[in-house]
C-alpha cells in the first residue's frame, strides 16, 4: 500500500481530480496507467487516434460515438483530468445519504442527472440540446445494422419522438429524455463496477 | 515524463488555479523521479520562501510540532521505512539547498502560494481541521506501513477532537449545511483512523479487517458471476432469442425448465427405488420375476428384442415387474414396496407443486413488468445498445436482438393500432371456430371409428399389415395434416400472433387429446384382458409347482431341489406391459422428432441453400424456402411427452432416465437445428414473459395423466407374481400395512380418523371457499390496477396535448410580441421567448405593460445571449446556448426564477 500512495502522487493535480470525480486513489492510479498506456507518443494527452486503436472499441459499431464523448466541443485532444471526468460518469453511485451532501456543491459527476446527460450527448450529435429525428435515425442505423428497412427505421424514430416529445417540437429535449427514461434503472445501467 | 510535460502545458494555460486553491503545491509537482526539471524547481522555490512553514503540509500525517527541528531527527532513521510521500519531502528539502538560485525567477508563483498559505496555516494550527485536507490526510496516512509515535499521538489527538466535534455539533452556531458536511467528514475520519490507532496488533487487525472486507466484496461479486454462469444453456438461449425472438426462446426456456423438473424426478426415483433395489434386493435370476423365462431365453439378448424392451431389459430394474414384494430388503431393512409407492405419489405431488408454483411466480413477475408500456420505443432507442461490447460477435448478436425487439414492438404496435371492421372480424372468427370444431369432430369420429374397427380386426385371425397398424397410421396422418390446416383457418381470424399462438396451441391440444385417449383406451382394454387371464395363469402356476413337488418317482427322503425360476410359469404382469408400452412410445416419439428435424429442417435447408444456383425458380424466396421454427408443435410435443412420462413412470421407473437423456439431447440438437436451418418468423412477436399458457397446458396434461394412474392404483388388483405389491388386493394396501406394522397404534388411529369422510368433506369445502375468496380479491385488485394504469395514461396524454397547444400558442404570441417591442427582444434567442411569452400569457390581463415587465424580469439572459444572438428567423439553430433550461421552464412554469441562471 505504501508504494501505491507514492504512485498516486505522480498524477498531476491529483487532489483536484479526486475532488471533482470522487474516484478512489487506487482507481485513479489505474486509470492513470491506462491513460499513459493509451497515450502512444507520450504526448500527455489523448487524441482520437489513440482511442481508436483500442481494439474493443473499434469493434463496437457505436465506438465513434463513445470516442466523440471524450472530446467535447470539437476539441481534438483530451488530457488526463478530462479523461477521468468522462469516466467519472460511470462510477457506481454509493448509497450514501444524499441529504448529507452540501447543496451548494455541484452534483457529483456520477449522479443520475449527469449520467443521463452523458447518455443524451451520445445521441445529440450536433450538440444543440435536442435529439432531432435525424440524429435519432443516424444512431439507430448504427444500432441495428442493415437488417431493417429505411421505412421501418423511420417509423421507429417517429414513434419514439411521438412517445417522448411533450412540447410538440418534433425533437427530444434533455428534459423529455429524462422523463422518458424515468423508470429506467440508469444508476445501475450506467455504472461500471470497476470504477469504484 | 508525459505528466510533467502536461504539467508544463497546464501551467502555460493558466493552470495555477489548482495550486492556488488548495493552498499548497501538488504532490505531483515534486513526484517526478527526475527532480531536475524546471517545474520541480519552481515548486521547490516556492516552498523555500515559506521557510519553516512548508513542512506542515507535506507531512499530511501530521507532525506534532511544525518546523524543521522536528524534521531533522526524524529524517535519518525513517528513511528506510518511510513511504514515498515523506521520502519525497526529504528529497525536496535537499534540493531546496541546491536550487535556491532559481527561487527568484519564480517569484510570481511563490507569491501566489504565499497568499494562499497563511490561511491554511491557520487552519492547521487552530486544529479546526477544515474539510478538504482530511482527504489528503487519509490518503497518505492510511497507506503508511509504520507510523512513528508522534504521528500516532497526533492522529489520536485528532480523532479525539473529531469525536468531541461530533458530540458537540449540535451546539455550534453554524448553518445546517456546514454542520452536515463537518459531521460527515468527522465521522469518516474517525472511522478511518480509529482502527489504525491500535498499537501494533490493533492496527494489523484493522488492516486485516479491511482486507477481509475487500475480499468479501470480491468474493460476492465472483459468486454472482459464477451463479450466472451456472445457469445451463443461458448463452445458447440468449443467442436464439437474439436471432429468433422471445417466442422461440420461450420454447427453449420451457424445455430447460422441463429438464430441471425431470432431473429432480429422476433423482427421486433413481435414488430411492432403483439404486436400493439393485444394491440390496435379491439378485437377478434368483426368483421367477427376476428371470427371463425359458421360452424367451434364446432370443433375450438379440438387439431386435431388446429394442422392443423385451428380453433382458424387460426383466430388469427398469420395469415394475422386477421388484420383489419383500417388505424390507438388505441390512438397512429398507421398505422397498413402501418406498416405491411413496415415490410414485410424491412424483405427482412434486410435479403439481412445481408447476403451480412456477405459474404463481410467473404471474407475480408479469404484473411487476407490465408498467413500462408508455415509453417502449424510447426505452429501446435510448438504452438498448450495450456500449461495453468489445467483441464483434457479440455486437452482431446485439444487432440481431435489437432488430428483433424492435420488430416485436412494431408488431405489438400495429396490432394495438389496427382499425378494422368489427363485424367482419367477428364473423370471420366465428366462422373459423366453426370450421375448426368441425375438423376436430371429424377427426374425433375418425379415431373412434378406427379404434372400433381395430377391435374387430384384433378378433380376426389373418389381418394385413395395414389393418394391424391402422390406428397408428390414421393418428399420425391426423397429427401431420391437422395443425397446418388449423393454421390456415386461423389466418382468417386475424389475431395478434401471440394470441393466435395460444389458440393454435389449444386446438392442437384438443386434437392430441384424441391421440392420448385412443392410446389409453387400447391400453386399458389390454390390461383388462390380461387381468381376466390372470386367474387361470395363477391356477396353472400353482398346479405346476404342486405337481413338481408332489410328483411320484422321486425319493421322498431327499427334498427336491427347487424348480429353476426360469421354468416357473408366470402371469403376464400387466404393469410391466404398460410400462413397456410407454417406453416404446417415448423412444419412437423421440426418434420421429429427431428425424423430422433432420429431414424437414436440415435437409430442406441444405437443399434450398445449395440447389438454389441451379434451379428454375428462387428456392429461398419461393416454394420450399427455409423452415420456420414450429413453436406450437414443439411445445405440445414436449407437453404430451411429459404426460407420457408421468403416466408411465410408475410402471417403468427407468422411463425417467430415458426422458432425461431425451431432453438433454433435444436441447442441443434443437438448438443446433434452429440456428443452422431455420429462419425467424415473418412476424416476430414478443412472447409474454410468463409462459403461463404452456404451464397451464402442462397442468392440464398432468391432471389428465394423473387420472389413469390413480385409477389403476386405486381400483385394479396388482399382478399376483410380479412387482412390489404382488399378493396384495390393491396397491395402496402397502400404506395400511406399514401403518399397522411399523407405527405405534395411536398413529394408526389418527390416520383412520383423518380418513373419515366427515373430516375430508368439510376440509374440501373450506378450500373451495378460500379459493373463491382469494380469487375475488385478486380480481378486484387487478381491476383497480387496470383502472389506475388507464388513469396514468390519460393524464399523460392530456398533459402532452396541453403542452403542445401551449407551445404553439406561445410561439405565435411570441412573434407578435417581438413585433411589439423589438428593441428589447431582438437580442433574444429562440428558447428564451418561450419563457418570456409564458410570463406574458400569465400577465396578459394587465395589459400592454405586462409585456414590458416580463421583459424586464429577464434582462440577464438577454444580455448574456447578446453575443450569440441571431436574427429572428433562424429557428433551427435556436437553443444552442442554453438548451436544457428551456423545457424546464416550460414544464415548471417557473420561468422567472430560472432564467437568470
Amino acid at each position: 500500500m505504501g508504494t501505491r500512495s507514492s504512485h498516486v502522487a505522480i498524477i498531476p493535480d491529483v487532489d483536484d481530480i479526486r475532488r471533482d470525480t470522487g474516484f478512489s486513489q487506487a482507481s485513479l492510479l489505474r486509470l492513470y496507467h491506462r491513460f499513459r498506456a493509451l497515450d502512444r507518443n507520450k504526448k500527455g494527452y489523448l487524441s482520437r487516434m489513440d482511442l481508436q486503436q483500442i481494439g474493443a472499441l473499434a469493434v463496437n459499431p457505436l465506438g465513434d460515438r463513445i470516442i466523440d464523448s471524450f472530446f467535447p466541443h470539437g476539441s481534438q485532444c483530451v488530457d488526463f483530468p478530462g479523461f477521468v471526468r468522462v469516466l467519472a460518469h460511470f462510477r457506481p453511485i454509493e448509497n450514501e445519504d444524499p441529504g448529507t451532501r452540501d447543496p451548494k456543491q455541484p452534483e457529483p459527476l456520477n449522479s443520475r442527472m449527469n449520467k443521463l446527460r452523458f447518455a443524451f450527448q451520445l445521441y445529440d450529435l450536433d450538440g444543440d440540446g435536442k435529439i432531432s429525428r435525424q440524429e435519432m435515425l443516424q444512431v439507430l442505423r448504427l444500432m441495428v445494422g442493415v437488417q431493417v428497412t429505411e421505412e421501418q427505421l423511420e417509423s421507429i424514430t417517429d414513434r419514439t419522438v411521438q412517445e417522448a416529445d411533450e412540447d410538440g417540437d418534433g425533437a427530444v429535449s434533455f428534459l423529455e429524455f429524462t422523463k422518458s427514461l424515468e423508470k429506467m434503472n440508469i444508476e445501475q445501467k450506467m455504472s461500471i463496477r470497476i470504477l469504484k | 515524463m508525459s505528466h510533467q510535460l502536461k504539467g508544463l502545458e497546464k501551467e502555460a494555460g493558466g493552470g495555477v488555479r489548482g495550486r492556488a486553491r488548495s493552498g499548497h503545491p501538488h504532490p505531483g509537482d515534486r513526484s517526478g523521479r527526475r527532480p531536475s526539471t524546471k517545474r520541480t524547481s519552481k515548486a521547490k522555490g516556492s516552498r523555500v520562501q515559506h521557510g519553516v512553514q512548508p513542512s506542515q503540509k507535506e507531512r499530511p500525517g501530521g507532525s506534532p510540532r511544525p518546523g524543521s527541528p522536528w524534521r531533522k531527527p526524524m529524517e535519518r532513521p525513517a528513511r528506510r521505512s518511510r513511504p514515498e510521500g515523506l521520502r519525497r519531502l526529504e528529497r525536496s528539502s535537499m534540493e531546496e539547498r541546491t536550487c535556491q538560485g532559481r527561487r527568484k525567477r519564480d517569484g510570481r508563483t511563490s507569491f501566489k502560494e504565499q497568499r494562499a498559505h497563511p490561511k491554511k496555516e491557520k487552519e492547521v494550527v487552530g486544529k479546526e481541521l477544515k474539510k478538504p485536507r482530511s482527504s489528503s490526510l487519509v490518503s497518505s496516512t492510511s497507506s503508511d506501513e509504520s507510523l512513528s509515535e508522534e504521528e500516532l499521538a497526533r492522529i489520536l489527538e485528532q480523532v479525539e477532537e473529531k469525536k468531541k466535534l461530533i458530540a458537540t455539533m449540535r451546539n455550534k452556531p453554524w448553518p445546517m449545511a456546514k454542520k452536515l458536511t463537518e459531521l460527515r467528514e468527522a465521522q469518516a475520519f474517525v472511522e478511518n483512523y480509529e482502527g489504525a490507532l491500535g498499537k501494533g496488533k490493533g492496527k494489523r487487525l484493522y488492516a486485516y479487517r479491511m482486507q477481509m472486507a475487500k475480499k468479501w466484496v470480491k468474493f460476492k461479486r465472483d459468486f454472482d458471476n459464477f451463479k450466472t454462469q451456472c445457469i445451463p444453456w443461458e448463452m445458447k438461449i440468449k443467442d436464439i432469442e437474439s436471432h429468433f425472438g422471445s417466442s422461440v426462446a420461450s420454447y427453449f426456456i420451457f424445455l430447460r425448465w422441463m429438464y430441471g423438473v425431470n432431473l429432480v424426478l429422476f433423482g427421486l426415483i433413481f435414488g430411492l427405488v432403483i439404486i436400493p433395489e439393485v444394491l440390496m434386493g435379491v439378485p437377478y435370476g434368483s426368483i421367477p420375476r427376476k428371470t427371463v423365462p425359458r421360452a424367451e431365453e434364446a432370443k433375450a439378448m438379440d438387439f431386435s428384442v431388446l429394442w422392443d424392451f423385451e428380453g433382458y431389459i424387460k426383466y430388469s430394474a427398469l420395469f415394475y415387474g422386477y421388484y420383489n414384494n419383500q417388505r424390507t430388503i438388505g441390512w438397512l431393512r429398507y421398505r422397498l414396496p413402501m418406498a416405491y409407492f411413496m415415490v410414485g405419489v410424491s412424483m405427482f405431488g412434486y410435479s403439481l407443486m412445481i408447476v403451480i408454483r412456477s405459474m404463481a411466480s410467473n404471474t407475480q413477475g408479469s404484473t411487476g413488468e407490465g408498467e413500462n408500456d408508455n415509453f417502449t420505443f424510447s426505452f429501446k432507442m435510448f438504452t438498448s445498445w450495450d456500449y461495453l461490447i468489445g467483441n464483434s460477435e457479440t455486437a452482431d448478436n446485439k444487432y440481431a436482438s435489437i432488430t428483433t425487439s424492435f420488430k416485436e414492438s412494431i408488431v405489438d404496435e400495429q396490432e394495438s393500432n389496427k382499425e378494422e371492421n368489427v363485424h367482419l372480424t367477428r364473423f370471420l372468427r366465428v366462422l373459423a371456430n366453426f370450421l375448426i370444431i368441425c375438423c376436430l369432430c371429424g377427426s374425433g369420429y375418425l379415431i373412434y371409428f378406427v379404434v372400433k374397427r381395430s377391435q374387430e380386426f384384433s378378433k380376426m385371425q389373418n389381418v394385413s399389415w395395414y389393418e394391424r397398424n391402422e390406428v397408428e397410421i390414421v393418428m399420425s396422418l391426423l397429427g401431420m395434416f391437422c395443425p397446418p390446416l388449423f393454421e390456415t383457418i386461423a389466418a382468417l381470424e386475424n389475431y395478434h400472433p401471440r394470441i393466435g399462438l395460444k389458440w393454435q396451441l389449444g386446438r392442437i391440444f384438443a386434437l392430441f387429446l384424441g391421440n392420448l385417449y385412443t392410446f389409453l383406451l387400447a391400453l386399458m382394454d389390454d390390461v383388462h384382458l390380461k387381468l381376466a387371464n390372470e386367474e387361470t395363469i395363477k391356477n396353472i402356476t400353482h398346479w405346476t409347482l404342486f405337481n413338481y413337488y408332489n410328483s411320484s418317482g422321486w425319493n421322498d427322503s431327499v427334498p427336491r431341489p427347487p424348480l429353476h425360476p426360469a421354468d416357473v410359469p408366470r402371469g403376464s404382469c400387466w404393469e410391466t406391459a404398460v410400462g413397456i408400452e410407454f417406453m416404446r412410445l417415448t423412444v419412437s416419439d423421440m426418434l420421429v422428432t429427431y428425424i423430422t428435424i433432420l429431414v424437414g429442417d436440415f435437409l430442406r435447408a441444405c437443399f434450398v441453400r445449395f440447389m438454389n444456383h441451379c434451379w428454375c425458380w428462387d428456392l429461398e424466396a419461393g416454394f420450399p424456402s427455409y423452415a420456420e421454427f414450429d413453436i406450437s408443435g414443439n411445445v405440445l410435443g414436449l407437453i404430451f411427452n411429459q404426460g407420457m412420462i408421468w403416466m408411465g413412470s410408475f410402471y417403468a421407473p427407468g422411463l425417467l432416465g430415458i426422458n432425461v437423456l431425451r431432453l438433454l439431447t433435444s436441447m442441443y440438437f434443437q438448438c443446433w437445428a434452429v440456428m443452422s436451418s431455420n429462419v425467424p418468423h415473418e412476424r416476430v412477436f414478443k412472447a409474454s414473459r410468463s409462459n403461463n399458457f404452456y404451464m397451464g397446458l402442462l397442468l392440464l396434461v398432468l391432471f389428465l395423466s394423473l387420472l389413469p394412474v390413480a385409477y389403476t392404483i386405486m381400483s385394479l388388483p396388482p399382478s399376483f407374481d410380479c412387482g412390489p405389491f404382488s399378493g396384495k388386493n390393491r396397491m395402496y394396501d402397502v400404506l395400511q400395512e406399514t401403518i399397522e406394522n411399523d407405527f405405534p397404534t395411536f398413529l394408526g388411529k389418527i390416520f383412520a380418523f383423518l380418513a373419515n369422510p366427515g373430516l375430508i368433506i368439510p376440509a374440501i369445502l373450506l378450500m373451495f371457499l378460500a379459493i373463491y375468496y382469494l380469487n375475488s380479491v385478486s380480481k378486484g385488485l387487478s381491476r383497480a390496477n387496470a383502472q389506475l394504469r388507464k388513469k396514468i395514461q390519460a393524464l399523460r396524454e392530456i398533459e402532452k396535448s396541453h403542452k403542445s397547444v401551449k407551445r404553439r400558442a406561445s410561439n405565435s404570441e411570441n412573434r407578435s410580441k417581438h413585433q411589439n417591442d423589438t428593441q428589447l427582444q431582438l437580442t433574444k434567442e429562440e428558447p428564451m421567448p418561450l419563457s418570456a411569452s409564458q410570463c406574458q400569457t400569465l400577465d396578459k390581463k394587465t395589459g400592454n405593460t405586462a409585456t414590458f415587465s416580463s421583459a424586464r424580469k429577464i434582462p440577464q439572459p438577454a444580455s448574456r445571449h447578446l453575443t450569440g444572438s441571431q436574427p429572428l428567423g433562424v429557428k433551427p439553430d435556436a437553443g444552442q446556448s442554453q438548451p436544457q433550461t428551456h423545457p424546464f421552464r416550460s414544464a415548471t412554469g417557473k420561468s422567472i426564477q430560472r432564467t437568470p441562471r
